[in-house]
């Protein structure tokens, strides 16, 4: 099975006559994201996402490496997705799709592309050493809009994500462990989140965040890469119906409302949870004192 | 199933089959047949490869015998052939990116200064600390890199073209697995040296009071530095498969790396890099700690298949009073490993004062096998690993 | 000692799924289990009268390497003995087991990868009860050292794992088997006898056969046990799944 089944046409066209009305089949509006919830993992940069039954779990990780010949200023990142049968029955374990080709390649113009992470702060040695950071995106369930929700956690792990710190001296590296200094943050230059539509009805109809049922029933796809500034970083109109030049424009306006919502939400979850761990820090210290 | 095999091999001529025929159109009962001839002719039990249950097949090793390795070895047991090529690369100290990096954390301990103060105080001693650090060294900078392939037309099944199948790269990690756990290779005999001389006013002195002078030298003396590894890489092809690749394979690294003569190296100060002597008369073997030598096992079922409903599985205890119908096939050949589910895979070494020590044990598949049968296969192996250890000495 | 935390079912698509996490050892695996479904057509892999079983494990932080294909093979070799493969609906079919390390410390290239296979063994186990595969017995799984000075240790953490001279992980079937041993490092067979032992009656609840071949666990076990454990989950969500019929009753 290298493909999902497709729905009923019953049902597909029951998808696109609602929408002829304005009706989503779980009721949201046409610019409505499914609900988000995001928590976090005991370590830094562990991420559980859900967007409605979309569910996926980001980890990064960091290690020392040296850096490539031709950059010797710059740092590693990479972003690796791996669709296994456990998101969905029709994806085959160690195949690659050509969906997870599409999904890798959007999350890769948008969040390593577009210098989301400033690669250049991961630079410790010239060209003998700097960070390797990578985010490891796995795929529990997938109920359409895959894309958003990997670039929404990704972006949200590089920003949870401590590494640990480390110093030159005399020519020598010296990482220092979690328990000794203080973990530093990445640099994130700016948040670009990626916002897919969908268009149905010869383009009438085109709707945010689709779940997969919807997503089988569009006739075409766009997704826009967009930071908080209004600075579009990605546009993508590659497959499916042709779509009106005037929509684009309006929807880059959407996507942008889109993105400064979902960012205002992860950064209050980011603020709740460093407050959480400063908390049980506090706590932690105050009982190793006790021991002494 | 077991009725019909047992009347088997005295099948009336008018229904007769050649026996290659029956045995590929029955496999199972072929087999059975041969394992369990009937009671009234008093025959033993013989596989139909005419090996009793728990003999190998013969093997032979030779060495030495591709010219452009450091090492290489091909090693046959009876149609399973490995042929491995042991390579010497120089790594750099300066190409290794974690060997400038220190780390403070108690979890994970300074790479460097754990490696110099080794440094100081390699003896000849072999004592566990040290085999511990060995073994740390090794496996943080991947010395040993082992990789092996099932050549194309070893088997049947095995066609041109195809990505590394998952049994090769299953047995892969099995010999980097046992590679690093029975630390075979020491990593002293990897490591390139370099002692920095002496240089400023103590080496003028020297020539005017020259007890003292060695005696500064001694005191002053600049810690000696890794200036770059060998890493083994070795390559396993097995250009034959009948069953069993991992014994084969496995006997061919141990060959081969006993084969194994690194070039004499050092660290040129003017051109800041290794030299290699091509003198063959200064090139030094490898230090092995021991010889482990893997043994495997399967277990051939006479009800594998028949019956599986009706009949329940008894617990542990009702298996252990009958016990019957089933085999232990040492060294099982292709035709044996298709029908055994039930494995069995164990490494021994012998120490100086001959007590056999287990360096890997393996049982999977299966639930017939338990402590009993498991100690009388130790036993086994341990009568292999002096069979193994005259061939390899005698190669 | 923190036991092991379990759930079942906890992802959609999957047609079955379960989550197991080790608080000593620090892993984290969710299993997820598609069963019986249709293969794409391999002609070397499809047996006529048996399922065909797909294992694979997906490392948290790192691409796959040869070292997941090693659990993989003893993972799938254990279980084809386990599922019953020739039940009706699964000949020609596949049981494709998914598991991805989601927490704890990724094992890196030529480490022992032994230490993983109990949460992963666990994971499968609780996957395919989910999934409702047919299983001839389930099984429970344990992880031992012993230390230089003989000493066996329960669960080692992974950096403890690295000092110990030995490490063993051994399977028992709920009937008593011993399905899985699998041991490295440096031990004579008097200490396997002993971790043997000491193995069984971690995975085995001392348990009372009854007349009828019940396994009766008694209420008051101190969930050390493994299989106490691996009970008492499956009744938890076999108790969710069943609320309606009981609450109507």
């Amino acid at each position: 099975m290298a493909r999902e089944a497709p729905p009923a046409l019953v049902e597909q066209e029951f998808i696109l006559n609602a929408l002829k009305e304005d009706i989503r089949l779980d009721g949201r509006g046409v610019d409505q994201f499914r609900p988000l919830n995001i928590t976090f993992g005991e370590e830094y940069g562990h991420v559980k996402l859900q967007l409605g039954k979309t569910s996926l779990v980001v980890r990064i990780s960091a290690e020392v490496t040296k850096p490539r010949d031709d950059r010797p200023f710059d740092g590693l990142f990479n972003i690796a997705m791996e669709l296994s049968a456990m998101g969905s029955p029709a994806w085959e374990n160690g195949r690659s799709t050509d969906y997870e080709t599409h999904v890798t390649h959007v999350l890769d113009r948008v969040v390593r592309h577009s210098n989301a992470l400033d690669t250049e702060s991961l630079c410790i040695l010239k060209g003998v050493s700097c960070w390797s950071i990578r985010a490891d995106v796995h795929v529990l369930d997938y109920d359409g809009n895959l894309t958003d929700a990997a670039c929404i956690a990704v972006m949200t792990g590089l920003q949870h994500f401590r590494r640990p710190d480390a110093v030159v001296r005399d020519g020598q590296v010296i990482v220092y462990g979690v328990e000794e200094r203080v973990p530093v943050a990445l640099n994130i230059t700016h948040k670009p989140l990626s916002v897919s539509f969908c268009t149905f009805n010869e383009g009438h109809n085109i709707l945010v965040d689709a779940t997969r049922k919807e997503e089988q029933a569009a006739e075409g796809e766009m997704v826009i890469g967009i930071n908080n500034g209004g600075e579009v970083c990605f546009v993508s109109k590659f497959s499916g119906a042709s779509l009106d030049p005037i929509s684009v424009v309006e929807k880059t306006d959407v996507a942008l409302l889109k993105v400064k919502e979902l960012n205002t939400q992860l950064d209050k979850v980011l603020q709740a949870d460093l407050a959480k761990r400063a908390k049980l820090g506090m706590a932690d210290e105050s009982r190793a004192a006790n021991d002494r | 199933m077991a009725s019909t095999s047992n009347e088997a091999p005295a099948v009336p001529p008018s229904l007769s089959l050649p026996p290659s025929q029956f045995a590929r159109l029955q496999p199972h009962a072929y087999l059975l047949a041969h394992l369990s001839p009937p009671a009234a002719t008093n025959q033993p039990s013989i596989r139909a490869n005419g090996r009793e249950p728990l003999q190998f097949r013969t093997t032979s090793a030779n060495c030495g015998s591709l010219t452009h390795t450091n090492g290489s070895a091909v090693v046959r047991i009876g149609d399973t052939a490995a042929v491995c090529g042991v390579r010497a690369e120089l790594l750099h100290t300066d190409d290794i990116a974690s060997w400038s990096v220190a780390r403070t954390s108690s979890a994970s301990t300074n790479k460097r200064q754990r490696l110099a103060e080794l440094g100081e105080d390699v003896t000849e001693e072999d004592n566990e600390d040290e085999d511990d650090q060995d073994r740390a060294h090794i496996e943080d900078l991947s010395l040993l890199v082992p990789n092996l392939s099932l050549s194309t037309g070893c088997a049947p099944g095995y066609l041109p073209g195809a990505p590394p199948s998952t049994t090769a790269q299953s047995i892969s990690h099995e010999i980097l697995s046992l590679l690093h756990s029975s630390r075979l290779v020491k990593a002293d005999d990897l490591r390139i040296w370099y002692q920095p001389p002496n240089l400023g006013p103590e080496d003028e002195q020297m020539d005017v009071d020259e007890g003292a002078g060695k005696k500064a030298e001694t005191e002053e003396q600049k810690p000696r530095e890794i200036k770059a590894y060998w890493v083994l890489y070795i390559d396993i092809m097995i250009i034959s498969l009948a069953g069993n690749p991992f014994d084969a394979a496995w006997a061919s690294v141990v060959a081969a790396l006993r084969d194994t003569k690194l070039p004499n190296a050092w660290w040129d100060v003017d051109n800041e890099t290794v030299l290699c002597s091509d003198d063959v008369s200064e090139a030094h073997k490898l230090t092995l700690r021991g010889l482990p030598v893997a043994s495997s096992f399967c277990v051939f079922e006479a009800d594998a298949a028949a019956g599986w409903r009706a009949k329940p599985i008894p617990n542990a205890q009702q298996q252990k009073k009958d016990g019957k119908g089933r085999w232990i096939l040492a060294d099982p050949d292709g035709y044996e490993d298709n029908l055994a589910h039930e494995r069995v895979s164990i490494v021994v070494d012998k120490e100086k004062n001959g007590k056999t020590v287990i360096l890997k044990m393996e049982k999977v598949g299966g639930w017939t096998i338990d402590t009993e049968d498991l100690r009388r296969l130790v036993d086994v192996s341990s009568k292999r690993w002096d069979e193994m250890k005259q061939i390899f000495d005698q190669c | 000692m923190v036991g092991p935390t379990a759930s079942l079912s906890n992802l959609h698509r999957a047609d079955g799924s379960a989550s197991y996490k080790c608080p000593v050892t620090g892993y984290d695996v969710l299993g997820a289990v598609n069963a019986p479904i249709e293969l794409p057509a391999r002609k070397d892999a499809l047996k006529p009268e048996d399922a065909t079983i797909e294992v694979f494990v997906k490392p948290g932080k790192a691409t796959a390497g040869v070292g997941e294909r090693y659990v993989e093979r003893i993972l799938r070799t254990m279980l084809e003995k386990v599922i019953l493969g020739r039940e009706k609906g699964l000949p020609r079919r596949g049981v494709v087991i998914t598991l991805a390390a989601v927490g704890g410390e990724a094992a890196e290239r030529g480490d022992s990868y032994i230490t993983i296979i109990p949460a992963l063994l666990h994971a499968s186990l609780l996957a395919l009860i989910s999934a409702a595969v047919p299983l001839s017995m389930t099984f429970t799984t344990t992880l031992l050292g012993v230390t230089r000075s003989g000493q066996i240790i329960r669960d080692p953490s992974p950096a403890a794992a690295k000092a110990v001279a030995s490490l063993h992980v051994l399977s028992f079937s709920s009937k008593g088997h011993l399905l899985l041993s699998e041991s490295q490092g440096r031990f004579d067979f008097e200490t396997w006898e002993l971790v043997r032992q000491q193995a069984a009656s971690i995975c085995r609840a001392v348990a009372t056969t009854g007349s009828d071949g019940d396994t009766d666990m008694g209420e008051g076990a101190d969930g050390a046990h493994v299989d106490a454990f691996v009970r008492e989950t499956v009744e938890d969500s076999l108790h969710r799944d069943y609320t309606w019929k009981l609450e109507s009753a």
